[in-house]
């Protein structure tokens, strides 16, 4: 059996990075995280080019998109997924700064899963980013994979 | 609209100045200089007024014109029938002429062969002598001198009449011989002479009336038509007139409006603007904060065992500065989105509303105990959620600074009420404000009390403030320290909604 399925972080800032795995830590998940610093970079892990062409293949169990990142933002990667057969189904959890309405309503137009404002005190942040690593990591049943169905 | 106004109220003052002999005429190309410059109280009104007066200027040159038209055709056909009947007075006076020859011819006839015949034309001839004279009294009328004249003609026809009776008399008395004398000479040689002169002169006077009748005739029609042409000119110089007024009119409501749209134009660019420094603050300005209260706790977490009390206390105010920041943040944000949302216009029950709020603050009130007084309060119009939010800052505020009195009072009601507009209050007998600052209660940021006597960001009033705004109101306050607070709003009602 392969190991776990990876939860995918888009995150350009490493301290938002730092503090979401420092959250994740707690609750012994954060071993299967794998972080990227931007939009390209989250996009090269879905598609194993460029720095993950050698990775273990398989789709990650989730993805937190944070919406402001250099190069390719949040919405652009969202787009992508969500127009690719193989990746549409790997739920995404938006989880960013922004409360405005129009970022709201794009993504959900997009087809985010969730939509999640980062809290700015450290302990509601804490047990957000808990239960949505419990709730989408664990408890939720991800989609059957395409290329481990296969195999 | 507005500035049209303001435009036109503002000319009187600039022409007083005018008169000054050192101020210079006013530019040839001003919107008045349609000859109304030396007349004020034209410029004192509306345009509709103005455009009023010109038509109704028009109307009475119609009028005026209508009425002259009348006059003459009037003149006209009473000269044309009096003409008729002169016409007809000549060719009657003919007729008497020839009938008076034709008489006389037959009864000399008569008189000299004896024969009936004759005496019976004569008499045929005669038979007419009524009606004519008739006639012509008649068509004499309205003229003294031709009465007197037609009234003489019949007496000279009666004597005329009389000779000849008097001659057929003489001769069925005397036979031929007896009248051979006047038939030779004419029974009523002198009457008939005499006829032919009245006659004559009737005749002469009734062309010379008619010539003078036709002179007036054709005199009055000059007239006329130069009245008509004077009267047509000045209509078409007042009909030019107002359509310069609207032509002068139109173009600056146009001016107007191209400058509002423009306007529009800026200010949309200058909201957008606005709109992503708004995001860029959302998202940008919270991520240190998070990682200010992050880092803390994850300091506080790491040296949990070796921390000592003082260490602690200072990261705890290092969260707390933190987290009252990212409510400041907040708070910006919705004071800024309430500038710019779009509002929604229907009647809110404000008693309904008060109600509800007092419902929602009921938690804060951590079991103390307010003596409220609600009056009863109107409906007004305007956006429920937005002024939801106003009597939501204005009553927790009074529920705040009353927290320190052990016998809290709040009061809610309506002061007074105008035809356009109903004022309510809000009073508390909390700690109150100084006057002196009551200027200050309603800017961004501005607090008259420090942070750690009452909690919050300073921006609430503010927001009040802005939606009362919004809704063409006006907000203030009245209070002194120690002594309680009035907050007022004055929003318009249904008559007195913009």
């Amino acid at each position: 059996m392969s190991p776990a399925k990876p939860i995918l972080l888009a995150e350009d800032n490493p301290r938002d990075a730092e503090l979401a795995l420092a959250a994740m830590e707690e609750h012994h998940i954060s071993d299967k995280v794998v972080v990227c610093r931007d939009g390209a970079e989250a996009l090269d892990y879905l598609y194993c080019r460029g720095a993950f062409t050698s990775r273990h293949r398989g789709n990650p169990v989730v993805v937190f998109l944070d919406l402001k990142m250099p190069k390719v933002d949040g919405l652009e990667v969202l787009r992508a997924m969500k127009s690719d057969a193989s990746l549409r189904s790997i739920p995404v959890v938006m989880l960013t700064s922004s409360r405005e309405e129009r970022d709201l309503r794009e993504s959900y137009v997009l087809g985010a899963n969730a939509y999640v404002v980062k809290p700015v005190e450290f302990g509601r942040f804490v047990s957000a980013v808990k239960e949505l690593s419990l709730f989408w990591g664990i408890i939720n049943e991800p989609p059957p994979d395409p290329s481990t169905s296969k195999t | 609209m507005e500035s049209l106004k303001n435009e036109e109220s503002r000319v009187p003052p600039a022409e007083a100045g005018g008169a000054d002999p050192g101020v210079t005429a006013p530019e040839p190309d001003s919107p008045d200089s349609l000859g109304t410059t030396q007349v004020p109280w034209f410029r004192s009104l509306t345009i509709e007024r103005r455009i009023l007066f010109g038509f109704s200027l028009v109307f009475i040159g119609i009028l005026l014109i209508c009425v002259i038209s009348y006059r003459n055709l009037r003149v006209l056909l009473d000269n044309s029938g009096r003409d008729t009947r002169s016409y007809e007075l000549i060719q009657v006076l003919r007729d008497v002429d020839v009938a008076t020859d034709e008489a006389e011819k037959h009864l000399r006839r008569y008189l000299v062969t004896g024969e009936p015949i004759y005496l019976g034309n004569y008499r045929e001839v005669v038979k007419q002598k009524t009606t004519l004279v008739t006639y012509v009294q008649d068509l004499a009328r309205g003229s003294v001198d031709q009465e007197e004249r037609a009234e003489r003609l019949n007496r000279t026809m009666e004597r005329q009449l009389a000779a000849q009776a008097a001659a057929i008399a003489k001769l069925a008395e005397g036979g031929i011989k007896a009248v051979k004398k006047t038939a030779l000479d004419g029974p009523a040689k002198q009457e008939i002479a005499e006829i032919h002169r009245i006659v004559a002169s009737m005749d002469q006077h009734e062309r010379e009336t008619l010539r003078l009748r036709v002179m007036q005739s054709a005199a009055e029609t000059r007239k006329t038509i130069a009245l008509l042409a004077a009267g047509a000119l000045l209509q078409l110089v007042l009909l030019a007139a107002v359509y310069y007024l609207i032509r002068h009119d139109i173009t600056q409501r146009r001016r107007v409006a191209a400058e509002l749209k423009r306007h529009g134009v800026l200010l949309e660019a200058a909201n957008k603007e606005l709109e992503s420094f708004s995001y860029s603050v959302s998202h940008d300005l919270r991520a240190p904060l998070r990682h200010i209260d992050g880092y803390a706790a994850l300091l506080r977490k790491t040296m949990a065992d070796s921390m000592s009390e003082k260490a602690a206390r200072y990261l705890d105010t290092i969260s707390a500065s933190a987290k009252q920041m990212g409510q400041l943040i907040d708070d910006l944000l919705v004071f800024s989105r309430m500038g710019r949302q779009d509002m929604f216009r229907t009647t809110v029950d404000l008693a309904r509303l008060v109600s509800a709020v007092r419902d929602d603050l009921r938690l804060d009130l951590h079991g103390r105990t307010i003596s409220w007084t609600i009056g009863a309060l109107p409906s007004v119009p305007g956006d429920p959620a937005m002024l939801r939010q106003v009597f939501m800052n204005l009553i927790a505020n009074a529920v705040k600074f009353t927290s320190t009195r052990p016998a809290a009072e709040i009061s809610i009601g309506v002061d007074r009420r105008t035809p356009t507009e109903v004022v309510i209050f809000v009073r508390d007998n909390g700690v109150g404000f100084d006057m002196r600052y009551a200027s200050k209660l309603f800017g961004v940021f501005q607090r008259l009390h420090r942070a750690d006597e009452f909690e919050g960001t300073g921006i609430g009033l503010a927001n009040v403030r802005r939606i009362v705004h919004r809704h063409g109101g006006r907000v203030w306050a009245e209070g002194a320290p120690d002594q309680g607070a009035t907050f007022y709003v004055a929003l318009p009602t249904e008559g007195g909604v913009r």
